[in-house]
C-alpha cells in the first residue's frame, strides 16, 4: 500500500472517460436526427386511455385500436392520455413515447414497407396493460 | 463478541437490545426472511409468464400486486436492512467504538421495518414500486395503496434514522489514533451511502405525502384532473431513487473491498482512489435521475444533461473494478464461498453497468424503456452485483454471528447455482425486451420468440430458487449443528488477517 | 507524468476528435425520410460492439486472473503480506 506507482489506474480511467465521451457524441448525434420531425409530415392524434388507443388523423376519420398508414409519408404523432400514463409503442419502427394525461408529447416516423404491426403499452396502467394493443396496418398508396 | 447459539439467550434480551450487534442480528434475520419472502413472489412471476395466458395466477390484478409487492420488498425490506445489518455489526468496530452513537436510535431504526413490512404485505398494493401517478391517484384500490404509502413513509424516516447514526459514529465517534483516510472502506462505504440517504431521501418523503393528500382529494399536486403534473411526480421519485440505486450498491461494494483482499492474501490496491471512488460516486448520483424519464416528453437538451449525468458516474464505477483486479493480481487467492460471491458480483457489475451506459444513450431508450430489457439491467444490479455482495459477505460473516462454520460445499453449490441461474434469466430478458416485450405484464401474446425467451428465464429463475433453498438450509443447520469455527481463521487463509473480532479491538464489549 | 499526457492526447485524436466531427459534418438529409429503425439500430449495434469487446477484455481479465493467481495453482507463491502474517 502506498509504495506503488498508480498510473495504469489513471490510464484505465482515462480510456473509460474517453469512451463514454464516444458513446456520449454518438448518442446525441442520433438523437438530433430522430428528433428532427419533417416539415411535411401529417398529424394522427393519439389518445391513450384504460385500456385502448384512439387514432385522429388530419383529416377528421377516427379509428379504434387500429391504425392505417401509407407507405413512403411521414407521420407526426401528438400522443395524450385521458386518465392515466400510458406508453404508445410501436417496437417495430422504434417508435416510443408516453401518453401523459395533460401533455401532449410528439414523436414521428415513416413507413418503408406495407405490412402489419403491433402497437401495445408500455408503461404500466392498470388491470389490463397487458392486453392494451393495436394494429398499425400500413398500405401501399398504389392499393 | 456474537456467539448466538453457543450462548443461548432469551429471545427478548436480544429484541430489547440496544447493543449494535443484537440489533445487527435483528436487521439481519428481517433482512433475510424478507428474502425468502420476496424471492418467492419472483417464482411466482416467473412461472406464471412459462406460457403465454394465465397458469397459476388467476386475474392480472393479482399479479400485479404480486410484482409490486416484490420490487417493493426485495429493495426496501432486503436490501437496505441487510446493509443496516452488516454496518452494526462491522461500522463500530472497524472505526474502533464500543458502539454505534446513538444506540437508542439505532433500535427505534431497525423497530420501524417490521410494521412497514406488515403494511406492505397486508395491503399488497397494484401500482409497481413508483406508484405512478396518476393510476396511484385515481385508479389504485385502497387500502392497499395507502397502507403501501404509510409502510414507504416509515421506511424512510428508518433509514434517514440509521443514516444519521452511520455518518456520526463514523465521523465523531472514530478512534482519535485513526485518521478519517485510515477508516476502512466498507467503513467509508457506509458513510458515503448514508450521506446520500440524508439528502435523498427527504424528496421523496414529500412526494409521498403529496401522493397521500391527492388520493384524499384535498390537493392536486399529480392529478391532472385538478391542475396538477404527474411528471412533478417522476422528478421528485428519481430525485430521491436514482441515487438511492447508489445507496445499494455502494454498502455492497464496500463488503467486496472486505471480501476480495482477505482471501487475495493482499492489502487492498489502492484505498486512497476506493475512497476517491466512492466519494464521486455519491456526488454524481444526483445528477442522472431523470434519465428514468426519457420517454416522458422531456426536451433534447433536457435528455442530453441528464446523458452526461449519467455518464459521469461511470469512471467511479470502473475504479472500484480495477481496484478489485489490481488486488487480486499477483495475489494468492483462496476461493472459498465469500470469493466466489464476490467475484462473481464484479463480473455481473461490469454487465450490468455495460448495459445501463446503452440505456443511458437517448434514441436507444425508444428500444429499451419500460421493455424487459430494463428488467433484466436493474436486475443484474441488484441481483448480480448487490445481492451477490451481500450474500457472499453473509457467508464471510457467517463465522462471526454464530461461532460456527457454514457447510462450504453447500456455499459453492450456492453460489454456481444462483450465478447460472442469474445469467440465464437476466441476461434472455435483455435479448427478451429487445424483441419488445412490455414489462409489468400479466400476459402476453403467443409470439414464438418471446415464448422461448421467457421459458429460458423461468427455468434460470427456478434454477435460483433452488438455490435459495440449499442456502437456506445450509443457514439453518450450519448455525445450529456446524463445525465450531476457528475465530482466529475461520477461513483457513494463515497468518494473522484482519478479521473484525473483539480481540482485535480493546474498545469493544 | 508526460506519457500520460501522450497517451490522452492520442485517445482524444483517435476518439473523440473524429466523434466530434462526424457529428457536426452530419446536416439536415435531403430527400426521403430518415428510417429512425436503422439510425437507432445502426447505434444500438455499434455499441454492443463496443460493449463486447471490452466486456470479453474484462472478463477475460478476471477469468485469467482467478486462474492464475488461485493457491491450488503450480505456480502459486505466497505474497509478501502473508510473511508479515498481516494484509
Amino acid at each position: 500500500m502506498g509504495h506503488h506507482s498508480n498510473w495504469p489506474e489513471w490510464v484505465y480511467v482515462g480510456v473509460v472517460i474517453a469512451l463514454m465521451c464516444w458513446v456520449g457524441a454518438e448518442a446525441w448525434n442520433a438523437e438530433r436526427l430522430v428528433e428532427h420531425v419533417p416539415a411535411d409530415a401529417e398529424v394522427i392524434k393519439v389518445t391513450g386511455q384504460q385500456w385502448f388507443w384512439t387514432f385522429e388523423h388530419e383529416d377528421g376519420t377516427k379509428e379504434i385500436g387500429e391504425l392505417h398508414v401509407k407507405v413512403g409519408k411521414a407521420y407526426k404523432f401528438e400522443i395524450m392520455s385521458k386518465d392515466v400514463n400510458h406508453s404508445f409503442n410501436i417496437h417495430d419502427y422504434v417508435v416510443l413515447m408516453d401518453a401523459v394525461p395533460g401533455r401532449v408529447n410528439t414523436v414521428w416516423f415513416a413507413p418503408m414497407e406495407a405490412g402489419e404491426h403491433d402497437i401495445q403499452c408500455r408503461e404500466y396502467c392498470g388491470l389490463i396493460h397487458y392486453n392494451m394493443r393495436g394494429k398499425l396496418i400500413i398500405e401501399d398508396d398504389s392499393s | 463478541m456474537v456467539l448466538e447459539l453457543q450462548k443461548p439467550r432469551p429471545i427478548w434480551q436480544i429484541m430489547f437490545s440496544t447493543h449494535h450487534t443484537d440489533v445487527g442480528l435483528l436487521y439481519l434475520i428481517t433482512s433475510l426472511s424478507f428474502l425468502f419472502m420476496g424471492g418467492a413472489l419472483a417464482l411466482a412471476i416467473r412461472a406464471e409468464l412459462f406460457f403465454p395466458g394465465s397458469q397459476i395466477i388467476a386475474d392480472s390484478m393479482t399479479f400485479n400486486r404480486i410484482f409490486t409487492v416484490h420490487g417493493t420488498t426485495l429493495i426496501f425490506l432486503f436490501i437496505i436492512p441487510f446493509a443496516s445489518a452488516v454496518g452494526n455489526y462491522f461500522v463500530p468496530i472497524m472505526v474502533r467504538y464500543k458502539d454505534m452513537a446513538y444506540p437508542k436510535l439505532n433500535a427505534i431504526a431497525f423497530w420501524m421495518i417490521p410494521p412497514s413490512g406488515a403494511l406492505i404485505w397486508l395491503g399488497f398494493a397494484d401500482f409497481t414500486w413508483y406508484a405512478t401517478p396518476p393510476y396511484s391517484i385515481i385508479s389504485a384500490p385502497g387500502p392497499a395503496a395507502d397502507m403501501w404509502i404509510f409502510g414507504l413513509k416509515i421506511l424512510g424516516v428508518s433509514s434517514v434514522l440509521g443514516a444519521i447514526n452511520f455518518v456520526v459514529t463514523i465521523l465523531k465517534c472514530k478512534h482519535p489514533d485513526m485518521s478519517i483516510g485510515q477508516v476502512p472502506l466498507l467503513a467509508w462505504s457506509f458513510l458515503t451511502s448514508s450521506l446520500i440517504i440524508i439528502v435523498a431521501i427527504p424528496t421523496f418523503a414529500a412526494a409521498l405525502l403529496m401522493l397521500l393528500t391527492d388520493r384524499l382529494g384535498v390537493s392536486g399536486f399529480f392529478n391532472p384532473a385538478m391542475g396538477g403534473d404527474p411528471i412533478a411526480y417522476a422528478h421528485l421519485f428519481w430525485f430521491t431513487f436514482h441515487p438511492e440505486v447508489y445507496v445499494l450498491v455502494i454498502p455492497a461494494i464496500g463488503m467486496m473491498y472486505e471480501i476480495i483482499p482477505r482471501f487475495s492474501r493482499k492489502p487492498i490496491f489502492s484505498h486512497s482512489s476506493g475512497i476517491f471512488a466512492f466519494v464521486l460516486l455519491s456526488v454524481v448520483s444526483f445528477s442522472s435521475w431523470a434519465h428514468h424519464m426519457y420517454a416522458t416528453g422531456m426536451s433534447f437538451t433536457e435528455k442530453t444533461v441528464f446523458m452526461i449525468g449519467t455518464l459521469a458516474a461511470v469512471p467511479a464505477s470502473a475504479m472500484h473494478v480495477f481496484n478489485f483486479i489490481a488486488t487480486m493480481w499477483n495475489g494468492r487467492i483462496k476461493f472459498s464461498t465469500p470469493m466466489m460471491w464476490a467475484v462473481g458480483g464484479i463480473a455481473l457489475f461490469f454487465s450490468a453497468g455495460a448495459g445501463g451506459v446503452v440505456n443511458a444513450a437517448m434514441p436507444l431508450d425508444f428500444q429499451t424503456h419500460d421493455s424487459y430489457w430494463v428488467v433484466g439491467h436493474f436486475h443484474l444490479f441488484v441481483m448480480g452485483t448487490i445481492a451477490f455482495g451481500s450474500i457472499g459477505y453473509l457467508y464471510y460473516m457467517f463465522p462471526y454471528v454464530t461461532g460456527r462454520m457454514y457447510n462450504e460445499n453447500m456455499g459453492k453449490v450456492h453460489f454456481v447455482m444462483s450465478f447460472i441461474g442469474t445469467v440465464l434469466v437476466f441476461f434472455t430478458q435483455h435479448v427478451l425486451g429487445l424483441y419488445g416485450m412490455p414489462r409489468r405484464v400479466f400476459d402476453y401474446p403467443p409470439i414464438p420468440e418471446w415464448i422461448t425467451m421467457n421459458q429460458i428465464a423461468s427455468v434460470g429463475a427456478m434454477i435460483i430458487g433452488t438455490s435459495m433453498v440449499i442456502f437456506l438450509i445450509n443457514m439453518i443447520h450450519s448455525s445450529a449443528k456446524g463445525k465450531l469455527a476457528d475465530t482466529d481463521d475461520p477461513f483457513n487463509l494463515g497468518g494473522k488477517y484482519y478479521y473484525p473480532f473483539e480481540s482485535k479491538n480493546p474498545h469493544h464489549h | 507524468m508526460k506519457s500520460i499526457f501522450g497517451l490522452f492526447l492520442v485517445l482524444a485524436i483517435l476518439v473523440i476528435i473524429p466523434a466530434v466531427e462526424y457529428v457536426f459534418a452530419a446536416g439536415d438529409e435531403p430527400g426521403g425520410y430518415l428510417d429512425r429503425r436503422v439510425v437507432i439500430w445502426n447505434l444500438f449495434y455499434r455499441m454492443m460492439t463496443v460493449a463486447f469487446t471490452v466486456g470479453a477484455v474484462v472478463s477475460g481479465t478476471i477469468i485469467w486472473l482467478c486462474w492464475r493467481f488461485r493457491e491450488s495453482n503450480p505456480k502459486a507463491t505466497p505474497t509478501p503480506y502473508e510473511k508479515e502474517g498481516v494484509w
